[in-house]
C-alpha cells in the first residue's frame, strides 16, 4: 500500500483550506532546497519532486510551500499503519510512505480482496489520505505495483507478466544501481529477467537479483511486523461507533470471554492482555493490564481493565466513538487447570488477583513485597520487589545481638535525617540529648554502638563507618541513630590575622529509624 | 430492679445488632482477636472485632513510632480461627505518610513478630486512593490485615469514608486499621479508637532497652466502655502483657448504674 502524497495530505488535513492549490512540500538536498513531496494540483503544473525551489518559484509564483518533516510523516505512517491493525496483525512499515499488509486468510473476512482494498481506500479517503494498493503474491510485486503502477490485484502466477513493462526502480533496489542499467539500456523488469544471471551479479551486486527472485517468488520474503503478533485475539466491530466507557467496558467482558474460551482450549493464560480502541477517525489507543498468573477468569480481567479506565480513561477520548474493540493477549503462559476448593475462595488466587487490580490502578512498582538482601548497608539490605512478580522467599531477619528489644527499627526513614545539638558524656559514647525536628530528647537508655562498615569490596572505602545507638527517651520513645565522621572544611582565622582552610573529620549524627 | 437489667440490655443490644446487621459477639466469639491483657480483653468483651475497622492514631507527634510498633504488634498476633488460610497483611500509605515519616522496615517488622514474607506494601499518591485501595483490599477476601496510615490527622477519612471501610472490612471478613498521624476529632464509624504513646520501658538488668511498652488509651469503643493501661510487647512470643499503671481500678468495675463514657 503506497500513501502517495503523504506529505501533502498531512498538512492539507492540518489546514481547512481546499486541497485543490497546489502544494509542495522543500527539503535542502546538497545545498539546495528541492521539492521533496507535491499534490496533485502542484504534479499538473508539471513539477516533478528533486527540482529546486528556486525553479518553482520562477514558473509558478502562487505556489504554497512547506517545509518538509520527516518525524511527522514518519508518526502519521505510524499511526495509519496502528490503524491497519483492524485489518491483520501483521502490518509492516515500508518507509517512508508505504505499508506492508499480510492479508493471508483476512482478506475474506471483508469479502474479497477487491472489497478489502476499496474499504481500505474509501476509509483512507475519508480521512484525508490518498493510497494506492496492490495485493499480490510477493511482497515486492505488490509494492511495485502500488507505486508504478496503477495499483490493483496481481492474480496468483501472473507476478512476472506484471512485473515485465515496469522499471527496475520497483524493485525497491538502490537508485544508484537503476542509473547504471538505465545507462546500459536496461530499462525494463523484463529486460533484466530475461538477461544471464551471472554478469548481472557480478556488475551490479549480489541485492539485485535477490530482489528480483523475491519479487518474482521464488525467493521467501516474509513481512516484518511492526507489533508483536499476539497469539490469541478476539475483536469485535460495530455498524454504529460506540463511546460511552459502560458500552467500552460491556465490549470488553465479552471480548474476555471469548478470549478465555480460546485460551482454555490450548491450557494457556495471559499474562500481558492489551484493550486496543479504535476510534472511527482512525485514532487508535491501546491500554495495556499485567498479571501476576496466567490469567483465564473474564470476569477478573473485567475488573483489571475497570482499574486501568479509572487510571488513563480520561486521555482516550472517544470523540466520535469507537468503532471497533479488540482484546488480545499478547503474552501467555501455561495455566493448568486447578480443582477448585468446592465453593471456598482460595485466597491465594484472591490474593494474586488484588495484587494485579491494584497493579492496574496505581502502577506495578508501587505494590511490592520485601526481600532480604545479603548486604551490611541497613537501606540496603531490604529490596522492593513488585508483588507481582514471583520472588524468592525472604529469609527471616535473625536477632543475634542478646537484647531484650528488637535490634532494628520498625520504621525506616526515607533518608537518614541530621539530629543537632548532640551532647554526649564519653567521646565516642551515646548522646545524652539532641534535637531532631525542632524538639529536644533527653535519652535514659542507649544500647551501642553497633558499627556497621561501608562494603570496602565494592570500592566504597572512602566513605567512614556508622556506629548505630539504639536509644530510649525518658518518656519513652526509642529511635534508631548513628554516628558517622565526615570530612568537613572550614575556614580557620590564625592568630596573625590570615584565613587557613582546614579539613577535618568530624562527628555528624543522623536519626535513621523509629523503633517500637 | 437490677438483677434483669443486664439480661434486658443484652437482649436489647443483640435486636439492635440484628437490625443494624452487624454480627453479635456470639457470632463472631470464637474468631475475636484477644490481645491477651484480660483488663483490655474484657473491654472489648473478648477482643479485637475481626471482620471491623479499627483506629490508631498516636497520642503526641513523637508517638509515631510506637503507634506503627502497635499496629505491627495487632498484625503479627496470631488468628485465633483455626484453618485460617489468609495470612498476608498489607500496607498502604499515601507517598506523602512515607516521605515523612519512613516506611515499614522489613528486618525491624521481622524481628517485631511480623514476617516479611507476610508483609506487602503499596503506596498510592493521595489520600482518597487510599481509602479506594483499603476499602478493595479489605473486600478481596485475601489479606488477613489491611493497615491503611493517612498523613496528619487524615480528614479524607471522615464518617462517610470510615463507614465504607467497616461495610468493606464486614463484606470481605478482614481486619482493618486505619493509622493516622495525628489523632482527628472527626467522628468516624471505627469499632474502636486507640491513642498510643510510647512508654519507658523497664530496662533490663544490665540496664539495656526493655521490653517495648506502650501506654494504650482506648477513647472509643462502640461495645463497652473506654480506658488506659500500660502493655508491654513481647515480641518472641508475639503476645502483650499487662503493665501496673498505678492508677485507679480499671473502668470495667464501676456500677452498672453508672452511664457508660462512650466516645466518637
Amino acid at each position: 500500500m503506497w500513501l502517495r502524497r503523504l506529505s501533502t495530505d498531512r498538512i492539507e488535513r492540518r489546514s481547512s483550506a481546499p486541497g485543490d492549490a497546489p502544494l509542495i512540500v522543500v527539503e535542502p538536498v546538497k545545498g539546495a532546497l528541492r521539492i521533496a513531496a507535491l499534490n496533485d494540483a502542484a504534479a499538473a503544473l508539471g513539477l516533478t519532486p528533486g527540482l529546486p525551489l528556486a525553479d518553482a518559484r520562477a514558473r509558478y509564483t502562487s505556489l504554497q510551500v512547506a517545509q518538509a518533516e520527516l518525524e511527522a510523516d514518519r508518526a502519521l505512517l505510524v499511526a495509519v499503519a496502528d490503524w491497519c491493525d483492524r485489518y491483520t496483525p501483521l502490518v509492516g512499515l515500508d518507509a517512508p510512505d508505504g505499508l506492508l499488509l499480510d492479508i493471508t486468510g483476512c482478506a475474506h473476512l471483508f469479502g474479497g480482496e477487491r472489497a478489502m482494498a476499496h474499504d481500505v481506500m474509501l476509509r483512507l479517503a475519508r480521512q484525508g489520505l490518498q493510497a494506492r494498493i496492490g495485493i499480490a503474491g510477493t511482497v515486492g510485486c505488490a509494492s511495485a505495483v502500488a507505486r508504478f503502477s496503477k495499483g490493483g490485484i496481481v492474480p496468483p502466477g501472473e507476478e512476472t507478466a506484471t512485473l515485465a513493462p515496469l522499471p527496475p526502480l520497483a524493485l525497491r533496489i538502490d537508485p544508484e544501481i537503476t542509473r547504471l542499467l538505465a545507462q546500459t539500456g536496461l530499462r525494463r523488469i523484463a529486460d533484466l529477467a530475461t538477461r544471464p544471471r551471472a554478469p548481472l551479479a557480478a556488475r551490479y551486486g549480489q541485492d539485485l537479483l535477490r530482489r528480483l527472485d523475491r519479487a518474482f517468488g521464488i525467493e521467501d520474503e516474509s513481512i516484518t511486523p511492526r507489533l508483536p503478533v499476539p497469539p490469541y485475539v478476539a475483536e469485535r466491530r460495530f455498524p454504529d461507533p460506540i463511546g460511552r466507557e459502560d458500552d467500552v467496558l460491556g465490549t470488553v467482558a465479552q471480548l474476555a470471554q471469548e478470549l478465555c474460551v480460546l485460551m482454555e482450549r490450548r491450557g494457556e493464560g495471559a499474562r500481558h492482555i492489551q484493550t486496543a480502541l479504535f476510534r472511527a477517525d482512525g485514532k487508535v489507543y491501546r491500554i495495556d493490564a499485567g498479571a501476576g498468573q496466567p490469567l483465564r477468569d473474564p470476569e477478573r480481567i473485567r475488573r483489571l481493565f475497570l482499574e486501568r479506565f479509572a487510571v488513563v480513561g480520561d486521555a482516550c477520548d472517544p470523540g466520535f466513538g469507537y468503532d471497533m474493540i479488540r482484546l488480545s493477549a499478547l503474552v501467555a503462559d501455561r495455566m493448568d487447570p486447578v480443582q477448585s476448593g468446592l465453593g471456598a475462595p482460595d485466597p491465594q488466587a484472591a490474593l494474586t488477583h488484588l495484587i494485579d487490580r491494584l497493579g492496574a490502578r496505581f502502577g506495578r512498582q508501587r505494590i511490592a513485597r520485601l526481600v532480604t538482601q545479603d548486604k551490611h548497608i541497613p537501606e540496603a539490605a531490604v529490596a522492593m520487589v513488585p508483588a507481582a512478580h514471583q520472588a524468592s522467599p525472604s529469609t527471616p531477619w535473625e536477632d543475634e545481638q542478646d537484647s531484650l528489644a528488637p535490634i532494628r527499627p520498625t520504621r525506616m526513614l526515607a533518608t537518614p535525617e541530621r539530629i543537632d545539638g548532640v551532647l554526649n558524656e564519653v567521646p565516642d559514647g551515646a548522646p545524652v540529648r539532641f534535637t531532631w525536628r525542632d524538639a529536644f530528647y533527653h535519652v535514659a537508655i542507649a544500647e551501642g554502638p553497633e558499627r556497621i562498615a561501608p562494603e570496602w569490596w565494592r570500592g566504597e572505602s572512602n566513605v567512614h563507618p556508622r556506629d548505630y545507638f539504639r536509644i530510649e527517651t525518658g518518656d519513652g520513645f526509642r529511635a534508631w541513630i548513628f554516628r558517622q565522621d565526615r570530612l568537613c572544611k572550614f575556614k580557620q582565622i590564625q592568630d596573625d590575622g590570615t584565613e587557613k582552610d582546614v579539613v577535618e573529620l568530624k562527628a555528624h549524627w543522623f536519626l535513621h529509624g523509629l523503633m517500637a | 430492679m437490677t438483677a434483669g437489667k443486664p439480661a434486658t440490655l443484652d437482649r436489647l443490644r443483640q435486636e439492635v445488632a440484628r437490625i443494624e446487621g452487624v454480627p453479635t459477639t456470639m457470632e463472631t466469639g470464637d474468631r475475636l482477636r484477644p490481645l491477651g491483657v484480660a483488663a483490655i480483653d474484657a473491654v472489648l468483651q473478648g477482643g479485637l472485632m475481626p471482620a471491623a475497622l479499627h483506629e490508631i492514631a498516636p497520642a503526641r507527634m513523637t508517638d509515631l513510632g510506637a503507634t506503627c510498633g502497635f499496629a505491627v504488634a495487632l498484625a503479627a498476633r496470631p488468628a485465633p480461627a483455626r484453618g485460617e488460610k489468609r495470612r498476608e497483611v498489607l500496607w498502604i500509605q499515601t507517598d506523602f505518610a512515607a516521605l515523612e515519616s519512613g516506611r515499614p522496615y522489613g528486618p525491624g517488622c521481622d524481628l517485631f513478630g511480623l514476617p516479611t514474607r507476610r508483609l506487602l506494601l503499596l503506596t498510592v499518591p493521595r489520600p482518597v486512593d487510599l481509602l479506594w485501595a483499603m476499602e478493595e483490599a479489605l473486600r478481596s477476601r485475601a489479606l488477613a490485615t489491611v493497615i491503611g496510615e493517612l498523613p496528619q490527622d487524615g480528614t479524607a477519612a471522615d464518617l462517610t469514608a470510615t463507614r465504607r471501610l467497616t461495610l468493606a472490612a464486614r463484606e470481605g471478613d478482614s481486619l482493618g486499621l486505619l493509622l493516622r498521624h495525628q489523632s482527628s476529632p472527626l467522628t468516624s464509624s471505627a469499632e474502636t479508637r486507640w491513642q498510643v504513646a510510647a512508654a519507658p520501658s523497664r530496662p533490663d538488668r544490665f540496664g539495656g532497652l526493655g521490653c517495648t511498652a506502650f501506654a494504650l488509651s482506648l477513647t472509643k469503643n462502640r461495645r463497652g466502655p473506654t480506658g488506659r493501661w500500660l502493655v508491654a510487647w513481647d515480641h518472641h512470643e508475639c503476645a502483650f502483657s499487662a503493665l501496673s499503671l498505678g492508677v485507679a481500678a480499671a473502668a470495667v468495675d464501676r456500677p452498672d448504674r453508672t452511664p457508660l463514657v462512650r466516645a466518637g
